[in-house]
C-alpha cells in the first residue's frame, strides 16, 4: 500500500527550485525525511497538504491527487508544523477542541478526541492553563496532539524534536514511534538530523537541493554504511597499516580511525590487530551515521 | 511519571469513526469561536473588560430614553439616529476588538493550522468577517430592540415605532457589514494588535474630522450643496443617508443634510464599493500571508 507517492515533482519559486524532479514513494509506517535545511521539506509538505502548486510532475496523498482533491486530503492527514503557532492566551484543551472542529468533528466529539489525544501526547493537569507560560516542550506536544486530533491516517511532523533538550528529544522520538506503530497513523516525520530518524523510521528519504539523494529502508541505510571509530593512546598509523595490510579499509579522522565494516569479522581482526600491537585503546565506537556521510557517499562510491 | 499515568496509557490509541462534518461545520466552528473571542469569552477576565463596558455604554441610551418614556411621556432618542449618535463608542469598538479576530493567528502563526484544514482562505476570512459582523450587529441592534420593547410597553400615544424600529434594524445590518469589513481588513495588515487598534481608531478619526470640517469649510462659503456631500466621508453618516434616510426615507441624524437627488445611488455605491474593496484587500492579504 502506498501512503504517498510523487513523480518528477517539481517547484520553482521566482529565484529559486525548492524541489527538482522528486520521485519518491513512502509506504505505511514512519518515514523520515531528511535534509539540510533549505533542501525543500518544508516545500514538499505544503504541496503534499495541497496549500502550494507543484510546478511540474504529480504527488499523491492516500491516492489522492494533490491538485485536485487537497480538501479531501486535508481532512484525514494531520500536520504539525516546525513554528510556533500556539495562541498563548487559549488552554491546550481550549484549542485542541477547536482545532478538532476545524478538522469537522462535532463539538462533543471534539472535545472527547482532545482529552484522548493530549493524554497520549503526555499532557496532564497543565493543558487547562493558557499555553503561553508553556515550556517547549509541552508547546511541542500541544502541536503533536493538535495534529492527531482528528484521528489521521497520515501525519506530516515538521522538526518535531526542534529545540528539545536530550530527554524531551528522547520522548518525542518514542512517541513518533508509537503513533506509527501502536496507532497505527503512517508518519513523515522531517529533521536535518539522520542518526535521530534512524531510531524511529522504517524508511527514510533523504533530499538536497530539491533532488532525491537516497531512499531506502531503514536497515539497508545503516548495513551499507556502517564503520566503527577507534581511538588509541599511540600508534594509530601502525594499527591503520596492519589493517590495512589484513584488507580493510580505514580513514584517518583527526585523532581516530575510521574503519568500514565490512563482515562481523572486522570487529575481531580489528581486536586482534590491537592486542599483536600492543597498543591502549581508549575506545571503539559503532559509527553514528551523519547527514554528512550520505551527502559524503556518492563522491565515494 | 506517577502510578496512575500508567494506567491511563493502558487504556491504548481509539481511532474515531464518528462522523466528519463538511466544511460548513468548520466556518460555523470558527465563526463561534472568534464570535466568543471579541467579546472575551473563552478569554481571560481582563480580555472581557473593554467589550463588555462598550456593550454597557451603547446600552445606556436606550435605557435612559425608556425612563424618559415611562416618567415624562416624550419620546427620546430615535431609532435611526442611534447609530450615528453613539458613532465613537461603535467606532471604538471596532477598532478595539476587530485586531483580536485576524491579529493573533497570523502573529502567532496560526492561520498554517487553519489553512491544513478543510477550510479554504475564503472560509476562513468569511468566518473572521462574518464573526465580526455579528458582533458589529448585536452591539447595535441589542440597545435598538431593548428600547422597541420599552416603548411598545410604555405604549405612548400616538405612532407605533414599528416602522422607525424596523429601518433602523436595516441600517444596523449594513452598518454591522460596513464596518466589520473595514476595520477587519484595516487590523488584518498587521499583526500586532495594538497597532490595528491604532490604525483603526486614526481612520475612522481621519473620516470624521475630514468630513466635519470639510461641511464646515463648505457651507461657511455658502456652498450648501457641496457642503451635503462631505457627510458621505463619515462611514457613519454614508450607511444613514444610503440605507436609513435613502431607502427607507428615516430623518437625517443629526439633523446633517444628505445630498439630494443622486445622493442616495452615490451614497449606496459608494458604500458597496467600501465593502468590496475590503473583502478583495483582505483576501489578498491573506493569499500573501498563506504563500509565505
Amino acid at each position: 500500500m502506498t501512503i504517498l507517492a510523487t513523480e518528477g515533482l517539481t517547484r520553482r519559486f521566482p529565484r529559486v527550485t525548492a524541489l527538482d524532479q522528486l520521485t519518491v514513494t513512502v509506504g505505511p509506517g514512519v518515514t523520515g525525511l531528511v535534509g539540510a535545511n533549505g533542501a525543500g521539506k518544508s516545500t514538499l509538505i505544503k504541496i503534499l497538504l495541497g496549500l502550494l502548486e507543484p510546478s511540474g510532475g504529480t504527488a499523491q496523498v492516500l491516492g489522492m491527487d494533490v491538485t485536485t482533491r487537497g480538501a479531501e486530503i486535508r481532512r484525514v492527514v494531520g500536520y504539525m508544523p516546525e513554528h510556533d503557532c500556539l495562541p498563548p492566551d487559549l488552554s491546550a484543551t481550549e484549542f485542541t477542541v477547536h482545532m478538532a472542529q476545524m478538522s469537522g468533528l462535532t463539538r462533543t466529539a471534539a472535545r472527547e478526541r482532545a482529552a484522548d489525544v493530549l493524554r497520549h501526547v503526555g499532557l496532564y493537569e497543565e493543558r487547562y492553563r493558557a499555553m503561553g507560560g508553556y515550556s517547549t516542550g509541552m508547546k511541542q506536544r500541544v502541536k503533536l496532539a493538535q495534529a492527531l486530533v482528528h484521528d489521521p491516517r497520515l501525519v506530516l511532523l515538521d522538526e518535531p524534536t526542534n529545540g528539545l533538550d536530550p530527554q524531551g528529544r528522547d520522548e518525542m522520538l518514542a512517541l513518533i514511534r508509537r503513533i506509527g506503530s501502536e496507532f497505527g497513523i503512517s508518519v513523515l516525520v522531517t529533521s536535518h538530523l539522520l542518526g535521530e530518524l534512524e531510531r524511529v523510521c522504517d524508511h527514510v528519504i533523504v533530499i538536497d537541493g530539491g533532488k532525491l539523494l537516497r531512499s531506502s529502508a531503514i536497515g539497508e541505510f545503516t548495513q551499507s554504511t556502517q564503520t566503527v571509530t577507534v581511538e588509541v593512546e599511540e600508534g594509530q598509523d601502525a594499527l591503520a597499516a596492519r589493517l590495512t595490510e589484513l584488507g580493510e579499509t580505514v580513514t584517518f579522522h583527526g585523532r581516530m580511525l575510521l574503519v568500514h565494516v565490512r563482515a562481523p569479522e572486522t570487529f575481531d581482526t580489528l581486536r586482534d590487530a590491537v592486542c599483536e600491537l600492543d597498543l591502549s585503546l581508549i575506545r571503539m565506537e559503532q559509527g553514528r551515521q551523519r547527514i554528512e556521510d550520505v551527502f559524503r557517499e556518492p563522491v565515494n562510491v | 511519571m506517577s502510578e496512575s499515568t500508567g494506567v491511563i496509557h493502558d487504556i491504548g490509541y481509539r481511532h474515531y469513526d464518528g462522523a466528519r462534518l463538511g466544511r460548513g461545520h468548520a466556518v460555523l466552528a470558527l465563526t463561534v469561536h472568534s464570535l466568543r473571542g471579541v467579546f472575551g469569552l473563552g478569554r481571560t477576565a481582563r480580555a472581557k473588560i473593554i467589550p463588555f463596558l462598550l456593550v454597557g455604554v451603547m446600552m445606556l441610551p436606550a435605557v435612559v430614553s425608556i425612563a424618559i418614556m415611562a416618567v415624562v411621556k416624550q419620546k427620546g432618542l430615535g431609532y435611526t439616529e442611534y447609530a450615528a449618535i453613539m458613532q465613537a463608542v461603535l467606532a471604538i469598538f471596532l477598532a478595539s476588538q476587530a485586531p483580536y479576530t485576524v491579529a493573533p493567528d497570523l502573529r502567532f502563526r496560526v492561520l498554517p493550522l487553519y489553512l491544513s484544514r478543510p477550510v479554504t482562505l475564503v472560509d476562513y476570512v468569511g468566518a473572521k468577517l462574518a464573526a465580526m459582523t455579528t458582533a458589529m450587529f448585536l452591539l447595535l441592534a441589542v440597545p435598538l430592540t431593548v428600547l422597541f420593547i420599552g416603548e411598545m410597553l410604555i405604549d405612548l400615544p400616538g405612532d407605533t415605532p414599528t416602522a422607525a424600529y424596523l429601518t433602523s434594524m436595516a441600517g444596523a445590518v449594513c452598518y454591522a457589514v460596513l464596518l466589520a469589513c473595514i476595520g477587519v481588513a484595516i487590523a488584518s495588515f498587521t499583526p500586532r494588535r495594538g497597532l490595528g487598534v491604532a490604525s483603526v481608531i486614526a481612520f475612522y478619526l481621519l473620516t470624521s474630522a475630514v468630513s466635519t470640517v470639510l461641511f464646515a469649510t463648505l457651507e461657511s462659503m455658502g456652498n450648501d450643496t457641496a457642503a451635503a456631500w462631505a457627510w458621505l466621508i463619515n462611514p457613519f453618516f454614508l450607511v444613514d443617508a444610503a440605507v436609513q434616510v435613502g431607502i427607507f426615507g428615516a430623518k437625517p441624524a443629526q439633523s446633517s443634510i444628505y445630498p439630494s437627488g443622486a445622493g442616495t445611488a452615490v451614497a449606496i455605491v459608494i458604500m458597496l464599493a467600501l465593502i468590496a474593496l475590503s473583502v478583495t484587500a483582505l483576501i489578498m492579504r491573506y493569499r500573501k500571508a498563506a504563500s509565505r
